[in-house]
């Protein structure tokens, strides 16, 4: 039985320091912290037949700068953080299972081919190559049931989210708080009916 | 005693309470070789920045991202963070001690200001200068020409790629066509050999592999190699796997059918796979065919494309990359501006530390505690400025101690001088003497008590000049004799002088001394005033008792003969003439009346000159004028004799009868000066600070002019019409001879006042 009940994407908010602030105005000219606008990531958990899978996909994931960073033949990576988790009133919420998914892609300019790749908490799941970029859309954005957790470690009736997190490497980041800018974030909850 | 030295050192800012450091754990900013190691340090993080800004560009995008990146930004944010701590810890430290009135803070902040701000101005202006010329550099990294360029390379080798990669897959669908009607599960493959040679000797591919469907066989499941035809210039070392995957792919319908096989430098291998499809539509089979390019052509192509590629990584990376050679000149800057702060702060330390010990040790020197000592930290110039400060203070204890030495020795010589200054200043009070210092100027400097009696003068006069003072008329002798002495600095001048005191005459024997220093020259004169009055007095009694013996015996051996001649001319003419006798008998009754008289007068005048020495016992005075004067009562009806006795009068050593004598004597003169009529008052009085007991006899008569005072004490001065006229004289010489003195004075209101002083 699968239960969807809300998708609550939401966006990391780049902050401003203090420390940044002080320099700011040294390096106000240089620009801004590029960040990446419009994306949404939408986040599906499943539990069935003793697993918990889950489907996401990440829209306007390929951005501008991402494609640029495909066309000049760096090896580009979408990384997924999927967390399974417990919300708790008073303290942290707990974490269940958490697995890391991959998805890179290499455009060789000579042969014009791309060649994909994706792995699962570091195990190589699939390569194939393609010279069709729908296809590399596809391939670096939208996933289906990549298992998270088997249903044993959920209790009954019991409140979860999947929260997914994914950035890109190598990051278009900025100099001088390179910390968490290109963070895009989703999370579903649902209600584990065995 | 051994001195007990104490020693200054560094104060610790933190935790007093912490027990000093040993000598071998001193603070880094004292330690030259951590110092040095810090410096190292510094130039070793300086050249691994440089070092890794200029492999910057051969990094791995991820690592730059993703390590670089962040390290450089952390790096970069401790030291901010390092930085802004330094100089808030600093400017909280300067409000503290500012207001603990702690010494050298304000130096220690404009110091350290000083230093960063000769730093901080620079370097901001270079960081911003720089950072700008990094991003207008990174900017002009890329342009149109060169992007032209390289687009139109990678084009090229694309589109040749391309190209040869669409022809040999054009010959593989040819050659697949041209293979649908053949049976492939022929043994005999020469024919299909032969049909295959042309393609390959002609050079329109390198090679040409042919698959048919069949039984599965190893990792191809469905496909068998049936033959294979190679070019001889095919380089050694290539595999069948690549063909093997692209016809199993191709098979499956997958319209992926052209792959790539790299060589490395023998160059590349280009497979183009088409399915052998028989009449009916019925795949039986499937051709691989391969072109080959060349090492050098399949290298340039590459490098082109990486070449481009580069190009547009760099371009996409630009920003991380700015970043990261921004991060390098933030991170310089900062650990310029933290050196710079450290060093004003270590400079400051190293300059305020030891002039703090050295005010410290100062103000206990100050204090009195000469045994401070500072314990040198360095050996620079601060090092031997504390030996040198030691060494001072060493030499100030010393002198220190030999100046309480010389004190005690000067204090106790002091007072020794005091005690006989003292013991000097007693005598010249005490004495009868007086004396009068004058010095080179001419101003008195000592006056004792005697001789402000003697002349009557105020001790105040000292420090008045002598002239002035002996201006006086009745001690211009002493001025002359004080010019006198001053000019002749060698012997004494002495003289007599009499000054009129009280209507009377006061005999001075004065001798005025110039007193010379050591180097001759005058320190002023000395007088010596001695009071030879009674002395005088006493020379005119005894002159005085001598004319009286003198007179006695040649006035008393005629008076005899005399008495008896008159004797007897009386008998002789007593039978004669009546008027005769009655003459001779009127005569000789003067005649011997007068001798009587003379016989009287001779022997007071007997008595006068052999006055005995009195034989004094301690006698009751009050009692004695007491028993005296009760040898009056009830004989002078209109004259009252009152007693008037102190009680504190102790015993005094006198001759009883003599002083009885005195006090008759005196109060006989009194009731005839009164004329019978009158009060007379006899009063004792005790002088404990004088020494002396006085005996007053005032009366209320007519008193005695003062013309007539000096001579009262003279023999033969009467002013009564009988009498010897040696009463007064014999009182004064009773007197006299008890150590005493007498003076007559008015009695007020009016009347005669006798004052006689006998010591006790």
């Amino acid at each position: 039985m699968t239960n969807r009940l809300k998708m609550q994407p939401r966006k990391h908010e780049g902050t401003k320091r203090l420390v940044g602030l002080v320099f700011a105005v040294a390096f106000v000219s240089l620009g801004s912290v590029a960040r990446a606008d419009g994306q949404d990531l939408s986040v599906m958990p499943i539990a069935r037949d003793g697993q918990v899978v889950v489907s996401f996909e990440l829209s306007e994931g390929l951005t501008e700068d991402v494609r640029d960073a495909i066309q000049s033949g760096l090896p580009t990576t979408f990384s997924y953080e999927l967390e399974l988790r417990r919300s708790t009133a008073t303290w942290f919420d707990r974490t269940i299972a958490a697995v890391t998914m991959t998805a890179t892609v290499r455009f060789d300019n000579l042969t014009r081919r791309y060649q994909m790749s994706r792995t699962l908490d570091g195990r190589v799941e699939d390569a194939r190559p393609t010279e069709d970029q729908d296809a590399v859309r596809r391939w670096m954005t939208r996933f289906e049931h990549v298992p998270l957790s088997t249903t044993s470690a959920l209790e009954a009736d019991g409140e979860y989210y999947v929260r997914v997190r994914a950035h890109t490497q190598p990051r278009n980041t900025w100099f001088f708080w390179p910390w968490g800018h290109d963070w895009v974030l989703g999370r579903a909850k649902f209600t584990f009916i065995p | 005693m051994p001195a007990t030295v104490t020693s200054i050192t560094p104060r610790r800012t933190s935790g007093q309470g912490r027990p000093p450091q040993s000598a071998s754990r001193r603070p880094f900013r004292d330690n030259p070789r951590l110092i040095l190691a810090g410096i190292g340090a510094l130039v070793a993080v300086l050249v691994a920045i440089l070092a890794v800004a200029n492999r910057t560009p051969r990094l791995s995008p991820d690592f730059l991202t993703e390590f670089v990146l962040y390290a450089l930004s952390a790096a970069d944010l401790t030291m901010l963070v390092a930085l802004v701590f330094v100089l808030a810890r600093n400017i909280v430290k300067l409000v503290v001690e500012g207001r603990r009135a702690r010494p050298f803070a304000r130096f220690r902040a404009k110091l350290v200001a000083l230093l960063l701000g000769m730093t901080l101005v620079p370097a901001v202006l270079v960081l911003a200068v720089g950072s700008e010329l990094i991003r207008t550099s990174v900017e002009r990294w890329f342009n149109a020409p060169m992007d032209e360029i390289l687009t139109s390379a990678n084009q090229i080798a694309g589109d040749y790629y391309h190209e040869r990669q669409m022809l040999v897959s054009d010959h593989a669908k040819r050659i697949a066509r041209a293979l649908a009607s053949v049976n492939l599960g022929n043994p005999d493959v020469r024919p299909l050999r032969d049909l295959l040679a042309p393609d390959v000797t002609l050079q329109r591919v390198q090679m040409v592999e042919v698959y048919r469907v069949g039984r599965a066989s190893g990792s191809l499941p469905g496909l068998e190699p049936v033959v294979d035809v190679a070019a001889p210039a095919l380089p050694p070392g290539y595999s069948r796997a690549a063909a093997d995957r692209l016809a199993a792919q191709a098979l499956t319908g997958s319209s992926d059918t052209r792959s790539i096989e790299t060589l490395g430098s023998s160059g590349d291998l280009l497979h183009a796979a088409a399915v052998i499809r028989s009449k009916d539509g019925r795949a039986t089979g499937v051709v691989v065919a391969t072109d080959y390019l060349t090492g050098d052509l399949a290298v340039r192509s590459r490098r082109m494309t990486q070449a481009f590629e580069d190009y547009n990584q760099l371009r996409v990376l630009k920003r991380p990359l700015a970043g990261v050679y921004l991060s390098f000149f933030l991170m310089v800057t900062l650990l310029i501006l933290v050196g710079a702060t450290w060093m004003g702060l270590y400079l400051a330390k190293r300059i305020t530390r030891p002039v703090q010990m050295l005010a410290a040790a100062a103000r206990e020197i100050g204090a009195g505690h000469l045994d401070q000592r500072v314990e040198p930290q360095s050996n620079d110039e601060f090092g031997s400025l504390v030996e040198a400060f030691n060494t001072m203070a060493g030499e100030l204890a010393t002198s220190r101690r030999n100046v309480e030495r010389s004190t005690i020795e000067l204090e106790r010589k002091h007072i020794e001088t005091e005690i006989r200054r003292r013991y000097t200043e007693t005598i010249l009070e005490r004495i009868t003497t007086g004396v009068v210092s004058v010095d080179a100027a001419g101003a008195i400097t000592t006056i004792n008590s005697a001789a402000a009696r003697l002349l009557s003068l105020d001790r105040a006069i000292v420090g008045q000049p002598a002239r002035a003072v002996f201006d006086r008329a009745d001690l211009q002798p002493l001025r002359a004799l004080l010019a006198g002495a001053g000019r002749a600095k060698t012997e004494p001048a002495a003289q007599d002088i009499a000054i009129p005191r009280q209507q009377q005459e006061l005999h001075l024997a004065v001798v005025a001394t110039a007193l010379v220093g050591d180097s001759g020259a005058p320190e002023g004169v000395v007088l010596v005033l001695d009071d030879v009055t009674p002395l005088i007095r006493a020379q005119k009694v005894a002159a005085w008792r001598e004319v009286a013996r003198r007179l006695a015996h040649e006035i008393k051996n005629p008076l005899t003969p005399i008495q008896l001649c008159a004797e007897r001319l009386r008998r002789h003419f007593a039978g004669g003439p009546p008027a005769a006798k009655d003459l001779v008998d009127e005569c000789a009754a003067t005649i011997v009346g007068e001798v009587e008289s003379l016989k009287d007068l001779v022997d007071e005048f007997s008595q006068f000159a052999r006055m005995p020495a009195p034989r004094t016992v301690p006698t009751d005075l009050g009692q004695l004028v007491a028993e005296t004067l009760a040898l009056y009562n009830g004989i002078f009806t209109d004259v009252g004799i009152e007693q008037r006795t102190a009680a504190d009068v102790p015993l005094v050593r006198l001759d009883a009868e003599q002083i009885r004598r005195v006090v008759i004597n005196l109060v006989d003169n009194a009731i005839e000066a009164m004329e019978r009529r009158g009060q007379i008052i006899v009063e004792t009085q005790l002088d404990a600070p004088g020494g002396v007991v006085r005996v007053i006899v005032a009366d209320n008569g007519p008193g005695i002019p003062p013309a007539e005072r000096e001579k009262l004490f003279l023999p033969y001065y009467s002013t009564k019409r009988r009498g010897s006229g040696l009463g007064l004289a014999i009182v004064r010489r009773i007197i006299a001879e008890h150590g005493g003195s007498i003076e007559v004075g008015d009695n007020m209101p009016r009347g005669t006042r006798f004052t006689i002083e006998l010591p006790c």
